[in-house]
């Protein structure tokens, strides 16, 4: 007899279905949104987080394209090293790299780190911001499709 | 044919993914075609220090040429290129000067690639990210094939990569997922094949005498290759503790060299390098294999545990992996802790799924990664160029 098949998706559906349902109360226990008490409310919610998170490409979104023109707001992980000495300005460099910089290494390379995650962190936030503003967009264009046409229109 | 390999490390003591892969392929290739290696002099890929001579030698059926390398890696000006080249803020030239940085710098190889390139009927390069690759294939474009081993990081959004995907003349993807990834940057029609890699059916039962040796006691999951953060490892660890902290006496057995601190704990067993009968006693013996890197473009590990029957536990942030597990039937995926807890216990638990889970990954290696599954199609790549 030919055993049948045991899917990964049916398998998964059910461990994320359970694990949904332990999150949501783990969130109410602690005092969480009120609306959670409502598990259709909790899963949309979830679901549009995990959207985001998983699913977006965190290289491409809007909003940093539109504050690229307004001040310099990125995390800045590597090091510059700069000189305005237009004489000097090698040996003042030559002693920022070959001294000073390995001495001081351990302490960017501590800080690098952390200036990375919170980069990382910063960029699923505008993910979640972007998601959320896509969702606002689909739901405006399928309220006004379904408004009739003399809607809103003074009488 | 009369056909050449570029890879940037060559050696059957290496232990990269990508090396590892070219070495199989050309030995295989070998059995039909006159097959030449050029590599490196270069073993250890972070500094790309000269270790073995130059010059030409022969492994088996393949004859070996090894061009010294020029400079080794500067790592500090690397990381910091690294970071700008990533945060998409960086120059084309400081794009192109990313791949001289990444080396292994060998201008001796570039140059025989000018000067004999065309007496090779195809030339087949490994890994787009390192500079033999990057600055190689354009010097014998009409007769390249790229096997890009290409994982969704950074690097592969930077726009210095649209001219350079154009060029060759055919493409030997790993997975599904990176001819998605790099097909889309490559010209429609140019001839492509989704190979992955060629596997023997694993040999007679393991010899489980080697664990005793160890003192490993049932149950234990196993991860297996390189303990390093970039590879999702102290996420692992961190997931694996929470998994235990909920009284599992489950043993977490890492078995590969290790770049990282590893904690000391009870049920966590690193074991260092293992050689070959202890890492299949290890397949045998172990009740899943997790695998938690966030970037891969294909995991042999992967395919080597379904050979055994062995089901996976992988991180679904790579889609790689997490393709492999869905169209394989043979594992689960984590995307968070929660899940990663969830999902182990479902393992450890009902242990007649995850047998066949196993099983049904032993099927898709059998249709999908045997040998001459994989040569056929890359004769008929080769072929049709």
């Amino acid at each position: 007899m030919t055993q049948v098949t045991l899917r990964v998706d049916d398998v998964m559906g059910e461990i994320e279905r359970d694990v949904r349902a332990r999150l949501r109360l783990h969130l109410i226990k602690r005092g969480g949104a009120a609306d959670y008490q409502d598990e259709e409310i909790f899963d949309a919610v979830h679901a549009l987080l995990a959207r985001a998170v998983d699913e977006r490409n965190l290289d491409a979104t809007l909003l940093p394209e539109l504050l690229d023109s307004d001040v310099e707001w990125r995390l800045r992980t590597h090091l510059e090293l700069t000189t305005h000495r237009p004489a000097v300005g090698r040996f003042i460099l030559f002693v920022k790299r070959k001294m000073l910089l390995p001495m001081t290494r351990w302490l960017f390379e501590y800080s690098q780190e952390n200036f990375r995650r919170q980069d990382h962190l910063n960029r699923v936030l505008f993910a979640c911001i972007e998601e959320l503003a896509l969702e606002n967009a689909r739901l405006r264009r399928d309220l006004q499709s379904t408004e009739p046409a003399s809607a809103g229109k003074p009488a | 044919m009369k056909l050449a390999c570029v890879i940037h490390r060559y050696g059957a003591d290496i232990a990269g993914g990508s090396e590892g892969h070219c070495r199989l392929i050309a030995e295989h290739l070998a059995a039909e075609h006159e097959v030449t290696i050029l590599t490196t002099c270069a073993k250890d890929h972070i500094t790309w220090r000269n270790h073995y001579p130059a010059g030409e030698t022969r492994a088996g059926s393949l004859r070996v040429l090894r061009f010294p390398v020029a400079r080794e890696r500067e790592l500090h000006r690397f990381m910091d290129l690294s970071d700008l080249v990533f945060a998409d803020r960086a120059t084309a030239e400081d794009q192109e000067q990313w791949f001289r940085e990444n080396g292994p710098d060998a201008p001796d190889l570039l140059e025989h690639l000018r000067r004999h390139g065309t007496e090779y009927d195809r030339v087949l390069f490994w890994s787009y990210r390192y500079a033999g690759a990057y600055f190689g294939l354009p010097l014998v474009a009409d007769r390249a094939v790229l096997v890009p081993t290409a994982e969704e990081d950074p690097l592969i959004h930077v726009d210095a990569l649209s001219r350079f995907f154009s060029l060759p003349k055919g493409f030997l993807f790993l997975t599904p997922e990176e001819e998605t990834l790099v097909g889309a940057r490559a010209p429609a029609g140019r001839a492509s094949a989704v190979i992955g890699c060629g596997l023997d059916p694993s040999p007679a039962p393991a010899d489980l005498s080697r664990l005793d040796a160890l003192r490993l006691a049932d149950p234990f999951i196993l991860y297996l290759g390189r303990i390093d953060p970039n590879k999702g490892c102290q996420a692992l660890i961190r997931n694996f503790l929470r998994y235990v902290e909920g009284g599992e006496g489950v043993t977490l057995v890492m078995a590969g060299p290790s770049s990282m601190p590893i904690p000391e704990h009870p049920l966590i067993r690193p074991l260092g390098y293992v050689d070959d009968a202890v890492r299949e006693a290890l397949l045998a013996n172990a009740r899943a294999l997790v695998m938690p890197s966030p970037f891969e473009s294909l995991s042999m590990v992967l395919l080597e545990a379904w050979n055994r029957g062995l089901p996976a536990l992988v991180n679904a942030r790579c889609k790689v992996l997490r393709g492999q597990v869905e169209r394989a039937d043979g594992g689960l995926y984590y995307g968070n802790t929660v899940e990663f807890v969830a999902a182990l216990d479902y393992l450890l638990h009902h242990p007649d799924a995850a047998r066949q889970l196993g099983q049904q990954g032993l099927a898709y290696v059998d249709r999908e990664y045997r040998w001459p599954t994989v040569m056929s199609k890359i004769d008929a790549l080769l072929a049709q160029m």
